[in-house]
């Protein structure tokens, strides 16, 4: 097979290169249709043969559908199969011409030969045009009851396929009960996994709206059932294996007994040769013992090593998948996997997304019997070849520091990496030791003897040179020569390109000047001057606030800019132990992959308007939406910006708790011991009282509605501040945040539909009636939006989803409040709205 | 909310690099509300598969399902920067891509719906498996001559987005390899098809992997252990971590339904097995047996792993000493531990760092090529025995430079026949009724793996 012609290789369906070529084929191919003459079987299959492969490389050869049709009536199998593929690539677009199709593939479901049989039926089931299912029952019902195994396995699959194309069809054929009978009685393994995949599949689906179909979803997690699942798993091929064990995953065991049967029952899954099989298996296992905090231990011990061979043992991508799920099991109890170590050195050879990841589990298990170990192995990775994989690890060996509290050797082995004289060794490596110093201020003396001896010209990246500024600033008077380099670097303002690096020099600065006076002072005008005249908005703030704070009181200054040193006791974790559980919940999954809970990336309900807005298309954007847009694309910066949150939850749950103990733990002893004179003087009875009466005082200052008398039964007007404002951001991280609080349904009177052509005229009604819109989009019949709008007076939020059927005349909201007990309210506001849009 | 399961899609395309081609490409997302309940997305479906080629060009094309998966997904693929192309799960603006590459063609597989990532990326290793073993090989060239094969094969392996047969010998049967004798066969009578007339049996058989009833004249069973050992030495010479990979690999040829029990001298040194489905699993928990009933032809029956031996056969001794922008290289190999039998194929390479702008090495023994991108391979072959292989020589550090900051990694490469390294021995193989003309045979080989000499 000659490649085709370059210029139509890529990407072209419509490229006029490939034009001649095909009306060539479409006049020798009617040549061919009607001839009956010997050897004319093989001059079609070169032309079949040259119409697929225009259609694989992307060249459209719809065109030649009739004569492929026409050509297709023959007893060569090979054709057959050939057409079949053309047919079913094709008919979607061409349903009238598919109707010449149905007739050769119905008798070919009637062929002696069960291989034609079942091809036959799979083409006829893939051709997919809804209105030509009428002629999909007929085989579909016979290949249901064929003798051959391998054609009922097609007509399994089958039903499904007919079941996407018109479901109607499919139930009152009552496909689904007589797939159901195969499951449960057919002798062949294949056709009762694919009636399992099926029936899963088409049950699911009409669970929302049958209450029938619910219950025979549920009946498939039915002890008898799981069991005849398992205790025939072997005879599954390991695809199959795979459906059933996660559906095994999905049942509720009844007693510890039945865990354990199960455990038995699937325990040499484990070391099936097929890696989805084992980590499916490997699910199944965690998620029946997480009650069982032994077992589950035990369970963490009977994994490991299989779990590791298939990393050692796999393709690099296989090993990456697996390596995904392993980093999870190792957060989640790094103790089990501290002896194996070994396992994740990196070989030479390996991806470089392999080794990130086996540097990432070094950090983890680190613990004090291994750390000399790891921590050299990661030295050597800092001579790499590769230099990404260099500055990871040297970042690892700075997470292994700051996680360990005998950090003396590592500390050493830091300071030989500046020693090493590779910039960005040097850059990775200072800003490690500045975070170093503000867990472990101990280390100055020695860090800053080797930082001293670093010519500041050598680093040019910014967080580096931040960093190495910063250490100037806190250390200046362990320095000699700390007020010169600042100043030499403050004379070369404008060169500096980074804001940060600029914004640190202010600081270190004044820091020093703070310490050592009479060197800094010149530096110290210099750099405001400069930095007032910056034109970066952060820089110029800093600069005139700080000169503002000097003019005032240089004491103050000094406080505020150079506070005592104070020790870093955590740095704010990458993730919240939350979203860590939530992913290890979706074990097996692309959750792991991306190491964040499934519901930040795929589900549209957390993606919000923005996802939406994106989806709208351009036709019908207008100004207003468009604003809506740049969220859209933000969308990629928000998963990082949940982590974000998270952090900042985080950091502020360590600042109570650690770093700000120093303010408020005073404050709290001082409560306290009032309390206990109250107590001492007022005795037992009394004491209860005050602390009843100060829960209340609270209570009234916060929560006043538990306390305060049941809601009335007609709820009270709500009134919305007209200028309500929220950014979008904002917005998804509440929207993600609240619970629904409620969902319901409206119908739209006919002159609101009438007036909603395009969502404008709805965002414009609404916002008269103080409730805006953040989001919106769809074209008619289906509308959606997203709203917010504000409690008049104070700042609580109610988050509306809304999504109009205009055929329907339907509106279904679902709100989300800041407060759960007013959302009742808002809704009848809502409503109220929403009844007047299109009134006059 | 209508929920969408099971959709997957699989495309194999080649992998790109930049061409001028593809410039004013762009992606248009799809716009199709796809709204899903986790709950229900019970199965797995691939979309389509594709297979590419080194340049940007899609070689081959399937869909699975009723929704049709755009060919733009391959342009936006292509349009991704290499280090956040070549990670296996790639996250697309509307599709889930999953990618191995095997000999420089990219087998993607595209989802719109949560699946066990490993899933993926298994079936896709097994499509490239099956492949290379239908066309001999995979390269482009291969692929295109036998595109048909390849769908044929596909259709049978995926149906509607779910794996269905990947079992070699079942697929064998379905749809004739193509070979010399069929294409010679087709020349000369015009009249043969590569689908084989007959059904897979096996599909409807109880033993899946294996065909009814396999007749041949004279009955064969071989076994052969492979192992390949992965070593790290580090920079003072001491042995990192040494692991043996093993496998043993069957051929069997045998008529009727045999039953085998397989049996090892010390089955104590395994330490962690994965079996064929074929093996049953209580015989080996009870007693270390392997028993089974093979499939027919070529098949891994078991791996296995080895931890913590304490040698490796051969030691490599560099040393690089810099000075004044002038390296000074050094590397002797020579035998540790003698394995009782030759080592061959010898050789070591590494790749020279970027600062180092030329190179004169030469050795004592064997040959020494230095490639354009700086790989630098000494192929020894065997030891001799009046001497030590040494390779030496001096490199030139690129100007301004006074010392060599990075150092190359060594990577070993050795292959000793007739012994596997791990020690493990193969005692006996029965079975149950012996057919006649029965020939069994053992081999043994040991190989490098990833055998890393740092320095």
């Amino acid at each position: 097979m000659p490649p085709p012609a370059a210029s139509s290789r890529y990407p072209s369906p419509s490229q006029p290169s490939g034009k001649s070529e095909v009306t060539d084929l479409k006049s020798q191919l009617r040549q061919l249709a009607g001839s009956r003459a010997p050897g004319v079987d093989d001059s079609k299959r070169d032309l079949f043969k040259k119409v697929i492969s225009y259609m694989t490389i992307g060249i459209d050869v719809s065109s030649v559908f009739g004569e492929m049709v026409m050509c297709s009536a023959t007893s060569d199998i090979v054709l057959k199969k050939m057409c079949y593929l053309y047919v079913g690539n094709y008919a979607k677009g061409n349903p009238d011409l598919s109707l010449l199709t149905i007739n050769f593939l119905q008798r070919d479901c009637k062929d002696e030969d069960p291989m034609i049989r079942g091809l036959a039926l799979r083409s006829l089931c893939s051709l997919r045009v809804p209105n030509l299912v009428e002629y999909l029952l007929g085989p579909l019902g016979s290949g249901l009851k064929d003798n051959n195994s391998y054609v009922r396995t097609i007509a399994v699959t089958g039903v499904l396929k007919l079941y996407h194309i018109s479901a109607s069809t499919c139930i009152d054929a009552e496909f689904p009960a007589t797939l159901k009978s195969l499951m449960l009685h057919d002798s062949d393994a294949q056709v009762v996994a694919n009636c399992l995949a099926a029936l899963q599949e088409i049950w699911s689906l009409e669970a929302s709206h049958s209450e029938e179909a619910c219950r025979e979803k549920e009946s498939l997690l039915s002890k008898p059932l799981i069991y005849y699942f398992l205790n025939r798993i072997k005879e599954f091929n390991e695809w199959a294996q795979c459906l059933i064990l996660e559906l095994a995953v999905k049942y509720v065991p009844s007693d510890s007994n039945d865990i354990f049967d199960i455990m038995n029952l699937l325990e040499d899954r484990l070391q099936h040769a097929n890696g989805a099989v084992v980590l499916a298996t490997v699910k199944v296992f965690l998620q029946l013992t997480l009650s069982m905090t032994d077992v589950h231990q035990q369970v963490y011990e009977r994994i490991k090593s299989p779990l590791l061979t298939l990393v050692s043992s796999g393709s690099p991508e296989q090993s990456y998948a697996i390596l995904s799920h392993l980093h999870l099991l190792v957060v989640r109890a790094p103790f089990i996997f501290a002896s194996d170590y070994k396992h994740f050195y990196c070989q030479y050879n390996e991806p470089s997304y392999v080794k990130k990841l086996k540097l990432e589990m070094l950090t983890a298990i680190a613990n004090e019997s291994n750390t000399y170990e790891i921590v050299t192995e990661l030295c050597e990775y800092a001579a790499n070849v590769d230099i990404e994989i260099a500055r990871e690890s040297i970042r690892a060996v700075g997470k292994i520091a700051l996680q360990q509290y005998d950090v003396n050797a590592i500390v050493d082995r830091l300071l030989q990496f500046l020693e090493m004289e590779k910039d960005y060794v040097t850059a990775e490596t200072l800003v490690l030791v500045k975070d170093l110093l503000r867990k472990h201020p101990q280390w100055s003396h020695d860090c800053i003897s080797v930082v001293g001896g670093i010519s500041s010209k050598n680093i040019q990246e910014p967080k580096a040179k931040a960093a190495l500024i910063w250490m100037l600033g806190e250390y200046a008077q362990d320095m000699s020569d700390a007020p010169y380099i600042l100043e030499n670097l403050i004379e070369n303002w404008e060169e500096e390109h980074s804001a940060e690096v600029r914004l640190h020099l202010l600081t270190a600065a004044m820091k020093c000047f703070f310490k050592r006076a009479p060197e800094t002072q010149k530096a110290l005008g210099i750099a405001l001057a400069a930095g007032i005249a910056d034109f970066h908005q952060d820089v110029h703030d800093r600069a005139l606030f700080y000169y503002r704070v000097l003019q005032y009181d240089v004491h103050v200054a000094e406080r505020v800019v150079s506070p005592p040193q104070q020790a870093v006791s955590a740095f704010a974790d990458t993730q919240s132990s939350e979203i860590k559980d939530r992913i290890f919940d979706e074990f097996n999954s692309l959750s792991v992959i991306y190491q964040k809970p499934s519901y930040i990336f795929t589900d549209k309900e957390h993606r919000g308007p923005f996802e939406f807005s994106d989806e709208l298309g351009s036709t019908s954007i207008t100004p207003e939406v468009s604003s809506d847009i740049v969220p859209a694309q933000q969308f990629e910066a928000n998963d990082k910006d949940l982590l974000l949150s998270t952090d900042e939850k985080d950091d502020n749950k360590g600042l109570s708790s650690n770093n700000g103990s120093a303010y408020t733990a005073p404050y709290e002893s001082s409560n306290i011991s009032s309390q206990m004179q109250e107590l001492a003087i007022s005795g037992p009875a009394a004491s209860a009282t005050t602390t009843q009466s100060s829960f209340d005082f609270d209570d009234l200052l916060g929560l006043g509605l538990s306390t305060a008398p049941a809601p009335t039964p007609s709820p009270p007007l709500l009134k919305l501040n007209a200028r309500a404002a929220l950014d979008p951001r904002a917005f998804q991280q509440k929207w993600r945040q609240l619970p629904i609080s409620l969902s319901q349904e409206y119908s739209v009177n006919p002159q609101g539909i009438a007036a909603l052509t395009v969502p404008q005229s709805l965002i414009k009604h609404m916002q008269s009636h103080s409730i805006h819109c953040i989001a919106s989009g769809g074209q008619s019949p289906n509308f959606k939006f997203f709203f917010f709008a504000q409690k008049e007076a104070e700042p609580l939020d109610y988050l509306t989803e809304c999504i109009i059927n205009s055929s329907s005349a339907k509106a279904q909201i679902k709100v989300k409040a800041d407060e759960q007990s007013t959302s009742q309210a808002f809704a009848t506001v809502f409503e109220t709205a929403l009844s007047k849009f299109g009134m006059p | 909310m209508k929920a969408q399961s099971e959709e997957l899609f699989v495309c194999f395309h080649v992998n790109g690099e930049a061409s001028g081609r593809r410039s004013n490409l762009t992606i248009r997302a799809e716009k199709r509300e796809r709204e899903r309940e986790r709950e229900s997305s019970t199965g797995h479906r691939c979309f389509s598969v594709y297979f590419s080629s080194p340049i940007p060009e899609v070689m081959l094309e399937k869909q699975l399902t009723g929704h049709r998966v755009d060919r733009s997904i391959c342009a936006w693929f292509w349009d991704q920067a290499d280090s956040f192309k070549s990670f296996p799960v790639i996250a697309s603006p509307t599709h889930y891509l999953f990618q191995i590459v095997r000999d420089g063609i990219t087998f993607l597989a595209c989802t719109q719906v949560e699946m066990p990532p490993l899933m993926a990326i298994e079936f896709l290793c097994r499509v490239a498996d099956v492949l290379s073993d239908y066309l001999g090989g995979l390269n482009e060239d291969l692929v295109k001559d036998n595109f048909i094969i390849v769908y044929e094969l596909l259709d049978e392996m995926i149906d509607n987005g779910f794996p269905l047969t990947t079992e070699p010998n079942i697929l064998r049967e379905m749809i004739a390899p193509p070979n010399l004798v069929s294409k010679m066969l087709s020349v000369v009578t015009g009249n043969a098809s590569n689908v084989s007339d007959t059904l897979p049996s096996g599909t409807g058989s109880c033993v899946p992997w294996r065909p009814t009833d396999p007749k041949y004249s004279s009955n064969e069973v071989y076994v052969d252990l492979v192992e390949e050992m992965d070593a790290i030495v580090n920079r003072d010479g001491e042995l990192v971590k040494c692991e043996i990979y093993g496998q043993v690999q069957m051929s069997s040829q045998l008529a009727g339904f045999p039953d085998l029990t397989l049996s090892f001298a010390n089955p104590s040194v395994l330490e962690d097995m994965r079996f064929h489905p074929c093996v049953r699993f209580r015989p080996w928990e009870s007693h270390q047996i392997l028993s089974f009933v093979p499939p027919d032809g070529q098949f891994k029956l078991m791996s296995y792993r080895v931890k913590k031996l304490k040698n490796t056969p051969l030691y490599v001794k560099p040393q690089i000493t810099s000075d004044s922008g002038a390296c000074r290289v050094s590397v002797l190999v020579g035998i540790r531990s003698d394995p009782g039998k030759t080592i061959e194929s010898i050789t070591l390479s590494f790749q020279l760092p970027h600062c180092v702008s030329s190179a004169d090495l030469s050795s004592n023994h064997g040959t020494v090529t230095i490639l354009s991108n700086k790989t630098c391979t000494w192929t020894i072959g065997r030891i001799p025995s009046d001497k030590t292989p040494c390779l030496s020589g001096t490199l030139a550090l690129e100007t301004g430079l006074e010392r060599l900051h990075v150092y190359p990694t060594f990577k070993v490469g050795f292959k000793i026949m007739g012994i596997a390294l791990s020690g493990l021995r193969i005692e006996k193989l029965d079975l149950k009724t012996i057919p006649p003309r029965l020939y069994k045979g053992f081999r043994a080989q040991t190989r490098a793996g990833e055998f890393d000499v740092r320095l």
